[in-house]
């Protein structure tokens, strides 16, 4: 089992709707998905590398024959994977407090949940229904997502000075240079292992 | 519905594992054990074949029961859950694995119904998309770079740093200069492995982080 890998932690989680339910749940999405401005707070939670939810009806379980016998279920499932940086309390934490009610509107049609707040009853309902990672690779550890975004920010202004310094003057290099410095510095923290949490 | 977010694709497979008593362990703790010792840094069958920004596997033994008034019910199968974000195409992602690093793919899928064997791509690429589940709502922090563009903007992030830190009150003549050299040798460096990335920096740490 491993749930973490460098600084990004792999979240499973599954849990049972009603058939009907699961319309109404596609239709959420289909309005998250094409109105751009209802990610803000999703994309503003900046720990965030990688989220998906998958809607699993109960008669889409792959069924490939060779002896596997077809499933039999009442629900249809809701299946979310995260990627995160940071501990597992910080995340819930962060999305109970940031997201509630979006959350609440993607949750509610599963069964049993409590709500996203209070905390208490929301991290237990996780707790619940999360499964363990058996397996997780990153390709590149050691960066959080906002490495990884103050890294191609760096990389597009280092660019764009590059081809500056062709065709300019020392003079004018050394302004240029100066405006890329200022642009850049809050971009340059180094990336390495995740500090002790306890 | 999403299963691509820009340039990177959500991909979730669900794979039936074969339920065989006679089967010694069972294949869903043949698949755990053989995945408790893949390497998961520079030499992971991830790393090797192009194109994964993160992967996971997992073996989900069953669906979770919820408590009562709720209905409890069990799945017939174990499955594997293989959940990808990767660069490009699906077919074209999937030929690399296969390609690859099929003794890893047929070491783990191997235990799988239908499972056909690596050695055929299409077969492995028809087999994989019998067992995809389309993704309903995809979110990538970031979703227009490849996994080759953020090695290597990390890169030049560490290196920037240094020679910023390094060229501090330079006369403009020489500070030219050597960017332009700086640039030359930024460019034609190798590009860091997928998985690798090791830290430079002297922390103290535990390892956990829960």
């Amino acid at each position: 089992m491993s749930n973490i890998n460098g600084k990004v932690y792999a979240m499973n989680v599954i849990t049972p709707m009603k058939p009907w339910k699961t319309w109404v749940l596609r239709g959420l999405f289909f309005l998250l998905w094409n109105i751009k401005p209802l990610q803000k707070d999703l994309i503003n939670l900046s720990f965030i590398e990688f989220a998906r939810w998958v809607v699993l009806p109960r008669g889409r379980f792959p069924f490939l024959g060779h002896g596997q016998v077809k499933e039999e279920l009442k629900y249809d499932y809701l299946l979310f994977f995260s990627n995160f940086n940071g501990t597992w309390n910080q995340y819930i934490d962060a999305f109970s407090a940031v997201l509630s009610r979006g959350l609440n509107m993607i949750w509610r049609w599963s069964e049993k949940f409590p709500g996203s707040v209070p905390v208490t009853p929301f991290k237990e309902y996780i707790a619940r229904v999360q499964f363990d990672t058996d397996y997780y690779f990153t390709a590149y550890p050691y960066a959080t997502a906002n490495d990884l975004k103050s890294a191609h920010i760096v990389q597009s202004a280092l660019d764009g000075l590059n081809q500056r310094a062709q065709v300019c003057s020392p003079e004018q290099f050394a302004e240029a240079y100066l405006k890329f410095v200022i642009q850049v510095q809050a971009h340059l923290g180094e990336t390495g292992e995740a500090p002790v949490v306890s | 519905m999403p299963n691509k977010n820009g340039s990177v694709y959500g991909l979730t497979v669900l794979s039936p594992i074969i339920d065989d008593e006679a089967a010694v362990p069972s294949h869903d703790l043949q698949i755990r054990e053989y995945l408790a010792e893949l390497p998961t840094g520079e030499e992971s069958p991830f790393a090797l074949a192009p194109g994964t920004h993160l992967a996971r596997l997992v073996v989900m033994d069953d669906v979770i029961y919820v408590g009562a008034p709720s209905c409890e019910e069990h799945l017939h199968s174990k499955y594997l859950v293989f959940e990808s974000n990767c660069d490009g195409e699906l077919d074209h992602y999937l030929a690399g694995l296969a390609a690859n690093v099929p003794q890893h793919l047929d070491a783990i899928w191997g235990h799988c119904v239908g499972y056909p064997g690596a050695s055929n791509p299409q077969a492995f690429i028809d087999y994989m998309k019998a067992c995809q589940i389309e993704t309903t709502f995809y979110f990538a922090a970031i979703n227009d770079k490849s996994v080759p563009q953020t090695l290597a903007a990390l890169q030049t992030q560490r290196a920037v740093a240094d020679f910023i830190a390094s060229h501090q009150g330079m006369e403009p003549a020489q500070l030219q200069r050597e960017f332009t050299e700086f640039m030359a040798v930024l460019k034609t460096a190798p590009l860091p492995r997928a998985g690798g990335m090791a830290p430079r920096r002297d922390i103290k740490t535990g390892g956990r982080n829960e």
